[in-house]
């Protein structure tokens, strides 16, 4: 009897957790279909009473989201790439390789979690004035390579730390050169850690606001986030039903990408990507 | 082997250019807001080099002991609350759930892949009292909780307070599914043993489980620590500071001097305050795991 | 290259007689004359102007400024445009059009690359483009403190200069002139107006009938009518303070209608101090309002769209804002109240010898400037050409007075628009608004202050002396 009703509180105190974590996300979606005078004569928790697809119309006519999607899909993907790339050479270097300054370069990489974000935004906006890049996707995606390089090596490590010296050797026994070793034996062995590399550094690049907004003037190179802030000022608070359907269209593509990763994405972290 | 781990081309190859366009694009600037900081104004409005004025005026400025206040109350909050109910939700996970395990998993991580200002607009929303009450005020009042209606983030009193369960909110998903995946790699077989040996929930986690996690909620606390150290995108997403400077941040301070005051000098000051007080931070979070 | 090297020089002489000037200026404050210290900024103005305009043209390698031909030589010139407003919203859509027209009637050479930033972002994009000396031709910014700025430090053409060079220095509204001067306190203007305003409170006529209230002259009525319409069950006001502005307009109407128009310049030239008690009892009144829940529930998370959305929804009864809001007024997507549900009446006066019923606050809006070491002769042209062209243009499209002159008749204009018209017509003068003469430092004390003084967790005496204290580390 005590252990049924246990359960039952169990099951309780779980749903609720869960309800707390999605209900926001299924409010969102409904306020999205909902139309202006909804907002009024109703309270605020009421379901949507039709499917007012007009929002969605009006955001995406309205604020050429096809671009800002196009443009942040380049600048994250392409540093995506970059990121991974020297995330798995320097982690692998600065833990398995031999050499005096290892350790160093290592803290030095992980140094850059500290470092707050704006700080960078005068100089930086210098520098890439100074070499022409600024208005221009390249000078996003360096300034995303680089400042999603720390937190990376940071998870890669400690992960590498963990990782058995045996299968490196029975590589190298086997005459194995360095290049192939990491290529063929390290990389294989690391796809957890890689994978939650690319979701956390994909959410971070897709969400960034300040950089784009900083480095970017031009209309047509300017992405999602831009454009998100822009809709705000834009209807303001006349027109809730296009600003929530604004914000669906930014979080469904995340939401697609996440439930098709999900498997993988829980895994690597699951798995002690991130190992202390 | 040894000779393989050693060959220097390799290395160079590895980490030359991470390594060149990580201290231009990150260390450099911090480099170069030093070099700012002895200086007035911003560059191109009254640029003149002040030696450690700037240094001098943080210690009698109220407005940055007033960041720094809030900012204290917001990382004590908000790392606890993220790590705490992270680590909550795993036990939760490992020991109570037993069927659909993996659908919750996936489920509460939903909120930390969506944009901030996303969150922003809806937590406004949210906790909105005038003209129409927001979803909050608007269950409390369906409930019959009138008298605890309020304008949660146009007080000050509670507007702190929203922005960290907004934040708590977020992050909490992505702390549960690390540690459940810690809980994962304790072999089952010491729990088994330790229940037998009579060990009650709370002794079990005292005793087995928390040595265990040690280094794991360790880390989980530095990368939060981190995180909110730097809190700025959520606060200017929900309050923009507001009201008054109720949850206005360090960072939030600093870009106001840089840029509204027009005081990159003095704001970079600010910065790097900001980056000392994170080294302090995580190597004081370290101390403890030294320790035993 | 050379010529960036040469214009490096020339800026840092510039800066030099800057330097020169801010000391002349601190000397004289030091003496205590405020006369001394207005004349000498006014100095420093015209011997920074003078440097700078030498320095564009060297650097520019164009011969002179002034125009070349009698007519538009159809310059090639592709202009960078910084705005605030979306092509196809408010100043935006003007902007727009004005371009259009220009290169299809005049210079069929001139193009444009037209950004938008949003508006609580301008200040910083433009720091962070002064700083890299990368300011575009045109740009959108703020009136009083934070254009002295630059045209302290010589990034601004000096428009008045440009307008004679151009012989159309009667395109302007001589009201706006006067009004752009005494907001970057100089003798020649920097900026083009994007707006002739004029501030006042908006009410609905629907409830003030319902609560049976009449619309006020006198401060005594005005408190009055809020009590009766409180006690009918309808908000009296919505003041849309989480935009920090829409709160201290109301105290600063009140200030000057008890301390007269040049209250707030007293206390910025130190002759009188935040905390006297004129200054307090504005801000009492505002808290006492707030107490009084004439503001209705959490008045800071309300912004001026929700505010204004409220008094058109019958929401609330009154909303202080300026005229720029009659464009919300004439959509009648908005306005559920209809073209004649709104009314319009300015701030109640106190006492008429100290601030009378023809004194309005009034101000231009956004401005437009124009970067001097991009200036060249097309963009002369241009500006030429816009200020000629702006008035006629927003009359016809928008039925708005943007503070040009304008030949197009305002008949056909709605009831709102003419409304405006008549009210910046029997205008006798004009005061300020409260940040205007204030410091960043200083403004962003009073915006933020503000919120906590409404929610009384900052009472009066605190709030003017935290501003009395920023006042004091800003000197």
């Amino acid at each position: 009897m005590k252990k049924g009703l246990k359960s039952i509180a169990i099951k309780f105190v779980i749903i609720c957790l869960v309800v707390i974590e999605i209900y926001p996300l299924f409010w969102m979606l409904t306020a999205s279909l909902k139309q202006q005078s909804e907002w009024t004569s109703k309270p605020a928790y009421a379901l949507n009473s039709g499917f007012y697809i007009q929002n969605y119309i009006q955001a995406w006519t309205r604020g050429n989201m096809n671009i800002f999607f196009k443009n942040s899909f380049i600048c994250t993907v392409v540093s995506l790439f970059f990121i991974v790339l020297f995330t798995v050479t320097v982690s692998f270097a600065v833990t398995k390789m031999r050499w005096k300054l290892g350790e160093f370069v290592g803290k030095y990489f992980e140094f850059g979690i500290m470092i707050p974000v704006a700080t960078a935004l005068i100089p930086l906006f210098q520098i890439y004035s100074g070499m022409g890049l600024l208005n221009s996707r390249l000078c996003l995606i360096i300034t995303y390579t680089a400042f999603g390089l720390s937190l990376s090596i940071l998870l890669t490590t400690g992960y590498l730390r963990s990782f058995p010296d045996e299968i490196m050797e029975a590589a190298v026994i086997d005459g194995c050169g360095i290049y192939k070793l990491v290529w063929y034996v390290v990389v294989p062995l690391m796809k957890n850690a890689i994978v939650t590399v690319l979701v956390l550094q994909f959410f971070f690049k897709w969400n960034d606001l300040i950089f784009s907004m900083t480095f970017i003037s031009d209309q047509k190179l300017k992405t999602v986030q831009t454009g998100l802030l822009y809709f705000q000022n834009e209807f303001g608070a006349k027109n809730w039903g296009a600003i929530f359907a604004s914000v669906s269209m930014c979080v469904i593509p995340m939401l697609i990408l996440y439930m098709i990763l999900n498997k993988r994405i829980i895994e690597g972290m699951t798995a002690g990507a991130v190992k202390g | 082997m040894k000779k393989v781990l050693e060959n220097k081309t390799a290395i160079a190859i590895f980490v030359l250019p991470a390594l060149v366009i990580y201290s231009v694009i990150v260390i450099l600037p911090v480099i170069w807001s030093l070099y700012y900081s002895f200086y007035s104004g911003s560059p191109g409005l009254k640029w003149e080099f002040i030696g450690f004025d700037n240094f001098l005026r943080l210690f009698g400025d109220s407005n940055f002991k007033a960041s720094l206040a809030v900012n204290l109350k917001y990382i004590s909050i908000v790392m606890l609350g993220q790590v705490g109910m992270g680590l909550l939700l795993a036990l939760m996970f490992y020991f109570w759930l037993k069927r659909f395990k993996n659908v919750i998993r996936t489920l509460v991580f939903f909120p930390v892949v969506l944009p901030t200002v996303a969150v922003g607009q809806l937590f406004q929303k949210i906790y909105e009292i005038q003209p129409n009450y927001g979803l909050l005020n608007s269950l409390l009042n369906a409930l019959g909780l009138t008298g605890l209606i309020q304008p949660w983030i146009g007080q000050a009193s509670t507007a702190l307070g929203s922005l960290c369960v907004m934040d708590i909110w977020v992050a909490m998903g992505f702390y549960a599914v690390i540690f459940y995946g810690a809980l994962l790699d304790i072999p089952g077989d010491v729990i088994e043993a330790a229940k037998i040996d009579g060990a009650g929930g709370l002794q079990l986690f005292r005793y087995i489980l928390a040595p265990l996690l040690r280094a794991m909620i360790i880390t989980c606390l530095i990368f939060s620590f981190s995180g909110t150290v730097k809190m700025f995108e959520s606060a200017t997403a929900l309050t923009n500071g507001g009201p008054g400077a109720a949850t206005r941040s360090l960072s939030m301070y600093m870009y106001n001097v840089s840029f509204t005051y027009n005081k990159v000098g003095y704001g970079s000051v600010v910065a790097l305050f900001i980056f000392m007080l994170c080294v302090l931070g995580s190597s004081i979070i370290r101390k403890f795991d030294i320790k035993e | 290259m050379k010529r960036k090297v040469l214009a490096g020089i020339l800026s840092a002489t510039m800066m030099t007689a800057l330097l020169t000037g801010c000391g002349n200026k601190q000397t004289s404050d030091a003496g205590g004359q405020t006369e001394a210290k207005t004349e000498s900024a006014v100095k420093t103005e015209s011997a920074a102007k003078t440097e700078s305009a030498g320095g564009t043209e060297a650097a520019g390698g164009t011969d002179s400024v002034k125009p070349s031909a009698a007519e538009d030589p159809k310059l090639t010139k592709n202009m960078k445009i910084l705005s605030i407003w979306a092509e196809d919203n408010d100043n935006g859509v003007l902007i727009k059009a004005l371009c259009e027209k220009y290169q299809k009637e005049v210079n069929p050479n001139f193009t444009w690359d037209y950004e938008v930033v949003s508006s609580d972002n301008l200040r910083q994009k433009v720091a962070t483009l002064v700083a890299s000396n990368d300011l575009p031709d045109m740009f959108v910014y703020e009136s009083g403190k934070p254009i002295v700025d630059l045209i302290e430090a010589g990034k601004l053409v000096n428009v008045s200069q440009v307008l004679k060079d151009f012989n159309c220095e009667d395109a302007l509204n001589p009201s706006a002139v006067s009004l752009l001067k005494s907001l970057s306190g100089t003798d020649d203007i920097y900026d083009l107006p994007l707006g002739m305003n004029v501030e006042g409170f908006w009410y609905n006529k629907a409830l003030f009938e319902q609560a049976g209230c009449q619309v006020p002259k006198t401060w005594d009525e005005f408190e009055a009518v809020l009590s009766k319409l409180k006690d009918a069950g309808i908000q009296p006001i919505a003041c849309g303070a989480a935009d920090k502005w829409g709160a201290t307009r109301l105290l600063n109407a009140y200030l000057v209608r008890i301390a007269g128009p040049d209250v707030m310049a007293k206390a910025d030239e130190g002759i009188s101090k935040y905390t006297d008690k004129d200054y307090v009892k504005a801000a009492q009144k505002m808290q006492d309002w707030a107490n009084a829940g004439y503001f209705g529930e959490g008045v800071n998370t309300v912004d001026m769209n929700t505010a204004g959305s409220m008094l058109m929804t019958g929401q609330a009864a009154i909303f202080y804002n300026g005229s720029w809001f009659t464009s919300n007024l004439n959509d009648a997507s908005q306005n559920l109240a209809g073209e004649d549900g709104i009314g319009f009446f300015n701030v109640p006066v106190v006492d008429p010898y100290v601030s009378d019923q023809n004194s309005y606050s009034m101000n231009c809006g956004n401005i437009l400037s124009f970067s001097q070491k991009n200036y060249d002769e097309a963009t002369g042209w241009f500006m030429k050409y816009f200020a000629e062209n702006m008035g006629d243009l927003a009359m016809e499209q928008q039925g708005s007075v943007k503070g040009y002159n304008y030949t197009v008749s305002a008949e056909g204009a709605s009831g709102y628009t003419k409304m405006v018209l008549d009210t910046i017509n029997n205008a006798e003068s004009a005061f300020t608004w409260f940040e205007a003469t204030m410091d960043n430092e200083v403004q962003n004390v009073a915006k933020d202050g503000i919120q906590t003084l409404l929610t009384g967790e900052l009472s009066a005496e605190d709030y003017m002396k935290s501003i009395q204290e920023a006042w004091d580390m800003s000197q």
